[in-house]
């Protein structure tokens, strides 16, 4: 094992030592899933969930700085981490008695308007259990680095799979003058093509005029980077869906990618009876990667042949057809309670992790953005950009590539769509395998049939929306994802609705009784991922960004 | 959401605009009793101006009758979850305006005597008592100030869900998704209107379209110069509470709360061209000036992420003042349009001027909003010229 330098920082009242190149979640989840946070509204347990930098379970402060999320965050020498939003501490915060009193949770919408002398009293304290850090000092003023402006033929977004063939297909092409953009680090390096690594594109305007540029707005290591590209191929992937039980929010329920992102990148996971979510490709690699670590693999339907020959391996228990009906657990998770479906005959199995791998989920936001006609569909049940043959969208000069367009073949699809832009002997785009039905809808129709715990279903962690408020929204005859949306807050918290959306659309369409599409589609609030104020300031030096007003 | 055509043919009243303008005007003549109102709006119930705008609630202003509307609905909004059963957790924390530049200091200046004049208790700061109220700003340049502590902020839909569940409680049907597409009056001296839900009678249409006020009147055979205009509006990550008042700055039109939740909400004047387009776009300028503007003010707050933005339209009337009341060319029409970027702020009063105009009431400073003073140059009056915020 090859020894890596060590970085000592503070964390709380502790000195930890960690490998100088894991985030913070891998270096502090020692014990399985201590807190690391306390949720907006009930105080509940919060720890590392998404593992993308986009919900809300991991935020820390960072040298006086607020909400940074801890999956995102590699520790420097030196460095003062706090917990943010608990008192007198992140393990025992006294207002989650909220959460322990208040089962199904608190109405914010009705109630605490009267009597009036007592309304500043309720104001007051409300606001201070919300929010989640504290402001940082007035000296803690961080650099405003000036963005870099840049005019390029192609911009692709993503550097995975399907970005990675496109680029390189431009190169053989000869087609020079690329941007490949990327929010992690990119490996390969093609001539004619400059790469931004660690970069995230958060917002894209359409031309203003018919063979305008588009403009992308991105947030690299060093600052905003303005990109005037003439095309734009969004190739940015898929994500871990998340999955609606009680108590699914408890520390220790975590998407495959929340999973690896508490592991060190050759170390032990810190979970050892793992239950794996999932029937596909995805729960193989959860197997894969954690193996002995995994206890059990449960899914909705039946279990791919991969995984069972995986988890025989293993000696890893299957259950398949099954319902996951609640998380077990005070602080962290413990047990599952399941159902098996059709005979409905209930079951537990012990673990000390859920691991959500049963659905990816195109990160889409960049296509709405552009305008692109998207459509509803596919197994895993989300929008997918309707494209013409070359992989363009009903936008000229928008493409997309990969999962994100619902592609299963991300490399061909990639390739493809360089060949429309370069002029190749366009080979035709691979099937898209999004035309069927999801059997999500069907999933939870039966899950919500079933009678209901006391237990809180957390449908929106990021601002700690139940199910049963949801439910009192369709009760009282408000219909859409827009106006349940307006009506409960779910989806106006930082994850910008990754975690609840498709959720939400799921068993709205099973409550209002038509298709998901009809249930509507959240309209996509830019910046795709929260961007600092310094950031976007840095933009307002950067070319035509800057119109004065007067 | 609500029956999806109409229960009858015939009303006494027709509402074009479910906002919040729209709302209230129906649940006032609902709650007279023996009025038959509908209200019809094409979209969803909150998609326009009333779920996108910031929830600011201010009785600061330069016009006396603008004053007396917004002190009636700062009333009305404290007597809320008592009236309607939803909170929209208005909190009266104050507006504080800031002046940087000797004109801005000025116009507060008069502002601040004219608001006292109508017995609020404003007030016009220094430098220093400004700084006593925002102790975490940058106050450079800051040359003073006009602060009224009972102005506040509220969460607007509540206040949505509250109105349109009181108004249908009262009889008042609301036809969603189904857009006003003419009304013209008939020879026995009703008014036929025309809709994608069908065809009704009536005696009265009012006209609460916000930014689509002018093209509503068009539809019914008249010109109306109010304006839509884009403006845009983002909120931040959530911070534990340290902004208190509502804060507008003259020099950029920036204005800043920070919700119950804890997010910082704001927006600043920015020179989009009027008219409306399909969707409400949102632009990289936006970001780039808000964000120096709100960081001029708080430039600690550097690393704080900018959570979502969302634009709406502004239906701007010519002279900064509403029109409220019956059309003079046509009394069957009945405006409440022209509330700019303070529809939301002025709404309970503006519902109740304008259902006192369609029954006939005595309504107060009828003649400051009415129309007439568009139609006949001569007559105008002062211009409302506190616009920001």
């Amino acid at each position: 094992m090859v020894r890596r330098p060590l970085v000592t920082f503070q964390f709380g009242s502790r000195t930890l030592r960690a490998p100088a190149d894991v985030p913070l979640t891998a270096a502090v989840v020692s014990r399985p899933w201590a807190p690391l946070g306390r949720s907006i509204r009930y105080h509940r347990p919060r720890a590392p969930f998404c593992g993308i930098g986009a919900c809300t379970q991991c935020l820390v402060r960072v040298n006086g700085q607020p909400n940074v999320r801890g999956c995102q965050y590699v520790p420097s020498d030196g460095d003062r981490i706090e917990t943010e939003n608990a008192w007198p501490s992140v393990r025992w915060d006294v207002a989650r008695a909220l959460d322990l009193v208040f089962p199904h949770g608190v109405d914010t919408l009705r109630g605490f308007g009267r009597p009036l002398w007592a309304r500043r009293l309720y104001q007051w304290v409300v606001r201070r259990l919300a929010g989640y850090g504290r402001p940082p000092a007035r000296a803690n003023a961080p650099a405003r680095p000036a963005a870099r402006s840049i005019a390029t033929r192609v911009a692709i977004v993503g550097a995975g799979k399907a970005g990675m063939a496109c680029a390189r297909r431009l190169a053989a092409l000869g087609v020079d003058d690329v941007s490949l953009i990327d929010s992690d680090r990119v490996v390969d390096r093609f001539p004619g093509t400059e790469v931004f690594a660690r970069t995230r594109v958060v917002f894209l305007e359409p031309p203003d005029t018919p063979g305008g540029p588009f403009v992308l707005y991105a947030d690299g290591p060093d600052g905003g980077i303005r990109l005037d590209a003439a095309r734009v191929v969004i190739a940015t992937g898929s994500y871990d869906a998340n999955l609606w039980f009680a108590d699914n929010d408890r520390p220790g329920v975590v998407t495959l990618a929340g999973a690896l992102s508490v592991t060190p990148p050759d170390g032990h996971p810190p979970f050892h009876r793992a239950l794996v979510v999932g029937d596909g490709a995805r729960a193989k690699e959860a197997i894969d990667r954690f193996g002995a670590s995994v206890a059990a693999v449960v899914a909705p339907g039946a279990i791919s042949p991969e995984v069972v020959r995986a988890a025989s391996d293993h000696g890893i228990d299957l259950y398949p057809r099954s319902l996951v009906v609640a998380a077990r657990g005070f602080r962290r998770v413990r047990a599952v309670d399941l159902v098996r479906r059709g005979d409905g005959s209930p079951f537990r199995l012990a673990g000390d992790a859920v691991i959500l791998a049963h659905r990816r989920l195109p990160n889409h936001p960049l296509l709405f953005q552009g305008g692109a006609k998207m459509r509803y569909g596919g197994p895993a049940g989300s929008y997918f950009p309707v494209l013409a043959p070359g992989g363009e969208t009903s936008v000229s000069g928008l493409y997309a590539a990969g999962s994100v367009a619902g592609f299963a073949d991300s490399e061909a699809s990639g390739t493809a769509v360089a060949e429309a832009i370069g002029g190749g002997s366009a080979p035709a785009l691979p099937p898209v395998p999004w035309d069927g039905v999801s059997g999500w809808e069907g999933y939870y129709r039966e899950l919500l049939a079933r009678p209901r715990s006391r237990a809180k279903w957390v449908a929106c962690a990021c601002e700690d929306v139940l199910l049963d408020e949801l439910e009192a929204a369709h009760a009282r005859g408000y219909r859409g994802i827009e106006v349940v949306k307006r009506y409960t807050g779910l989806g106006t918290g930082l994850c910008q609705g990754r975690y609840c959306v498709p959720e939400a659309l799921l068993v709205l369409a099973g409550w209002e009784e038509r298709r998901p599409e009809e249930v509507g589609y959240l309209t996509q609030r830019p910046p795709v991922f929260p961007t600092p104020l310094a950031t976007w300031v840095g933009f307002s030096s950067a070319g035509s960004a800057d119109r004065k007003a007067t | 959401m609500s029956r999806p055509t109409f229960a009858r043919s015939t009303y006494d009243v027709v509402v074009v605009g479910a906002g919040i303008i729209g709302l209230y005007t129906a649940y006032r003549l609902a709650r007279a009793g023996g009025v038959r109102v509908v209200a019809v709006d094409r979209g969803y119930l909150s998609n326009g101006a009333s779920g996108r705008n910031g929830g600011g609630v201010r009785q600061q202003w330069m016009t006396p009758a603008t004053i007396r509307l917004a002190r009636e609905s700062v009333e009305a909004y404290r007597r809320f979850p008592k009236e309607f059963g939803y909170n929209p957790w208005f909190r009266q924390s104050g507006y504080l305006f800031l002046a940087d530049s000797a004109e801005a200091l000025a116009q507060l200046d008069e502002t601040q005597r004219r608001v006292a004049a109508e017995g609020l208790a404003a007030r016009r700061l220094s430098p220093d008592e400004v700084r006593a109220l925002l102790p975490d700003a940058n106050l450079a340049g800051v040359t003073g100030g006009s602060y009224l502590a009972t102005d506040g902020v509220l969460y607007p839909f509540p206040a949505v869900w509250g109105v349109y569940e009181a108004a249908r409680a009262r009889g008042a049907e609301i036809v969603l998704g189904h857009e006003f597409r003419g009304a013209a009056p008939t020879p026995d001296g009703a008014v036929r209107v025309v809709t994608s839900a069908g065809v009704v009678t009536t005696a009265h249409v009012v006209n609460a379209a916000g930014a689509w006020s002018a093209d509503v009147a068009r539809r019914a055979g008249l010109d109306l110069p109010n304006v839509a205009v884009r403006h845009e509006i983002c909120a931040t990550e959530p911070l534990k509470p340290f902004l208190d008042p509502m804060v507008v700055r003259a020099s950029d039109g920036l204005y800043v709360s920070q919700t119950m939740r804890g997010e910082l909400v704001g927006g600043l004047t920015m020179s989009h061209p009027p008219g409306l387009e399909p969707g409400a776009r949102t632009s990289g300028a936006f970001f780039a000036r808000y964000a120096r503007a709100l960081l001029g003010l708080f430039p600690q707050l550097g690393s704080l992420g900018i959570l979502r933005a969302w634009a709406g339209y502004y239906d701007e009337s010519p002279d900064g003042l509403p029109f409220l009341g019956p059309d003079p060319r046509a009394p069957w029409l009945v405006h409440a349009n022209g509330l700019g970027g303070h529809g939301f702020m002025l709404a309970p009063a503006v519902g109740d001027r304008v259902a006192r105009a369609v029954l006939g009431e005595p309504a107060a400073d009828s003649a400051v909003y009415s129309l007439a003073r568009w139609l006949a140059p001569e007559g105008r009056r002062p211009a409302e010229r506190l616009t920001l915020g």
